[in-house]
């Protein structure tokens, strides 16, 4: 599997892991001809007496178990989970945001944000009415261009989210949903076809909005000042403290060149169309970069 | 010595002795080569001798690059967190207390090359023995406690080991090693304290000591083969060759660390890892420092066990019979070296016992 910023090699005997797995993936190549893969899992059942009595699906990468095996109707959404792990763990040589990262053409739209304010559910929204996705989980900062790169995953849509995208879209392909996960109900939306034809282009970073849904609230959109765009880009990486100088000097020079905009919303709808305007009226001030 | 290593392990190795002879290698054959750097967690200490000549950088396509880039900035963030450890130890241990870093700790303080990706795993302290207790009492009084619950496994390490059981502090990400010693308690390499100590020395303007540069060998080697149980232990091996590559060729200092291999007894180990190094990594290894070999039998014993059990291999390869026998070994020999025979005896049965009643208690 090509993500974008990896590939993945991954190979299961667990017999609910591949259906749902195809279903999300459904518009990516599978095949076996890539020179060089960075994560090698595999998604086993249980070991002995557990193949049987209630499945497990366990995750292992290079072989090792790192955490708890899930229940085997779950290895969708524990694949998923363990490969975000394994990814925030290792690929320390990228500045790791927790942000939604969308484009139109090659300016990105960076949406940092912490848990719970919606951001998978806008995410989805904005692939749906054409934006390019790179991913949803990681926005992969690559320190020295200062550019983004895709980790381009299904978009996992948590409990009241995914009627919320059935009804924003009747074509949204979305797959099975697991009920009863850690982090409730859990459905994944499928990577439309023009994100994963464009998975290895990167987007320059042109605007950055950190959104939050509230209800009933009439849309804003709140200019931010560098300096405060600057922590709450910091606080929102995975790895900044890590990285120390190399994470400092990205993530100004990410705050200083792109503008940065507080945007509070309710209805999908309306913030789609205030972040197209953004996108591309920065687009035509031409203006940092 | 020519010898049939897997392909891909034979060009970690010739990378790690030679930046340069990364112009052979080929996208696909990086792949394993990553892979089995990280297994023996030497990725960091790769990525920095290749980085150290832009020409060679560039060689490395853009994957593995990334790989070993982030395994740099891992062990780069390691070391800061070392500093922070040594700053915050310096008010928490008594002032009248002599306090040695040893291992990864000293090469990071006295910024040996060979700690440019090294990865810090804990914060190893040498206290005089007279100083241990009051040395504990402090580091517990600060918020560190003993990672070792059992009574069982306590008595051990206070009655048998050269160290107390690991320490913890609750937020902290290293874990803290306070050792009296460099050698195990049963080991026939039995450095004489009052010289050990004398040799030390002070880094400037820190509290902190470290060992004089033929000690710090003579216990890197002792570590490697009494430390540890053997397996993947490659960074070890890298540490050893990194300091006999940085003695001065004078030969004062050969003369000087051949005398003290002698005196302290680590004649055996000494000479197991210098064919280690020779073999592996090119080591050149002057005349001098050859102590007279170990009995063929053992010989014989390392020569099998060392190749299967201290070089990484890949997470799918199985070990096969003839490695996990091997692994096996290195893992009884590794109790010996720890343990007199009665003791090791009187060990197993208590382990035994106490894994059959834990089995009935479940």
């Amino acid at each position: 599997m090509d993500y974008g910023a990896c590939v993945v090699r991954v190979r299961s005997a667990v017999g609910q892991f591949s259906g749902p797995f195809a279903s999300v993936y459904r518009h990516f190549s599978l095949g076996d001809a890539f020179p060089f893969v960075d994560f090698h899992v595999d998604i086993e059942p249980g070991a002995g007496f557990r193949r049987w009595v209630r499945p497990q699906s366990r995750f292992l990468i290079d072989c090792v178990q790192p955490f708890d095996p899930f229940a085997a109707s779950h290895a969708l959404p524990h694949y998923e989970w363990g490969l975000n792990w394994s990814f925030a763990q290792r690929f320390n040589q990228y500045v790791l945001l927790h942000a939604g990262v969308l484009a139109v053409g090659d300016r990105g739209l960076i949406l940092p944000a912490i848990p719970g304010s919606g951001k998978s559910t806008l995410t989805a929204a904005l692939m749906l009415a054409g934006f390019r996705l790179l991913s949803d989980e990681f926005g992969v900062l690559r320190p020295r261009q200062g550019d983004f790169l895709a980790m381009l995953k299904p978009v996992a849509l948590k409990n009241a989210s995914i009627e919320v995208i059935r009804r924003f879209s009747p074509s949204a392909e979305i797959g099975p949903t697991f009920s009863a996960t850690r982090k409730g109900d859990v459905a994944h939306l499928a990577p439309d076809v023009t994100s994963v034809a464009a998975v290895h282009q990167p987007a320059r970073p042109a605007v950055i909005v950190f959104p939050a849904w509230r209800e009933g609230a009439a849309l804003e959109l709140q200019p931010q000042a560098p300096e405060q765009a600057f922590t709450r880009l910091a606080f929102n990486s995975f790895n900044y403290g890590l990285l120390g100088r190399i994470g400092f000097d990205a993530v100004a020079d990410l705050a200083a060149a792109c503008p940065a905009y507080q945007l509070t919303y309710s209805r999908l709808d309306e913030a789609v169309r205030a972040l197209r305007s953004l996108v591309t009226v920065s687009s035509e001030g031409g203006a940092n970069g | 010595m020519a010898e049939r290593l897997p392909q891909p392990l034979a060009h970690l190795l010739a990378i790690l002795q030679d930046p340069q002879r990364v112009e052979g290698v080929a996208l696909p054959d990086w792949e394993p080569v990553i892979r089995l750097a990280r297994a023996a967690r030497v990725h960091a200490t790769l990525g920095h001798r290749l980085s150290a000549n832009p020409h060679f950088w560039a060689r490395v396509p853009e994957q593995p690059r990334g790989h070993l880039q982030a395994a740099m900035n891992f062990a780069a963030w390691r070391r800061h967190l070392l500093d922070t450890e040594l700053r915050a130890l310096d008010s928490q241990l008594p002032a009248d207390v002599e306090v040695v870093l040893i291992k990864g700790a000293a090469y990071h303080a006295q910024r040996l090359p060979l700690a440019d990706g090294r990865l810090v795993a804990d914060i190893d302290l040498l206290v005089r023995r007279a100083d241990l207790d009051v040395a504990e009492a402090a580091l517990i009084e600060a918020g560190w406690c003993s990672t070792v619950t059992d009574p069982y496994d306590q008595r051990y390490y206070r009655e048998w080991s050269h160290e107390i059981p690991p320490m913890q502090a609750e937020g902290h990400a290293l874990e803290l090693d306070l050792h009296h010693g460099i050698a195990p308690v049963t080991s026939r390499c039995q450095p004489d304290p009052v010289v050990l100590w004398a040799g030390r020395r002070r880094l400037p303007d820190s509290r902190y000591f470290v060992l004089d540069p033929v000690d710090q060998l003579i216990h890197a080697v002792v570590h490697l083969f009494q430390d540890t149980e053997l397996d993947g232990r490659l960074r070890d091996l890298l540490d050893i060759d990194a300091m006999l590559r940085a003695l001065p060729d004078d030969g004062g200092e050969h003369d000087a660390l051949a005398a003290r291999v002698g005196m302290f007894g680590a004649g055996d180990l000494f000479w197991h890892a210098l064919g280690a190094c020779q073999r592996w990594l090119g080591t050149p290894v002057p005349a001098v420092l050859w102590p007279s070999p170990p009995s063929h039998m053992h010989v014989a014993l390392m020569a099998w066990m060392l190749p299967r059990t201290l070089l990484p291999r890949l997470p799918e390869e199985p070990a096969g019979l003839r490695g996990s026998l091997a692994a096996k070994a290195a893992h009884l020999r590794y109790h010996r070296m720890r343990m007199p025979m009665g003791l090791l005896l009187r060990h197993s049965l208590a382990k035994g016992w106490r894994r059959l009643r834990l089995r009935r208690v479940r």
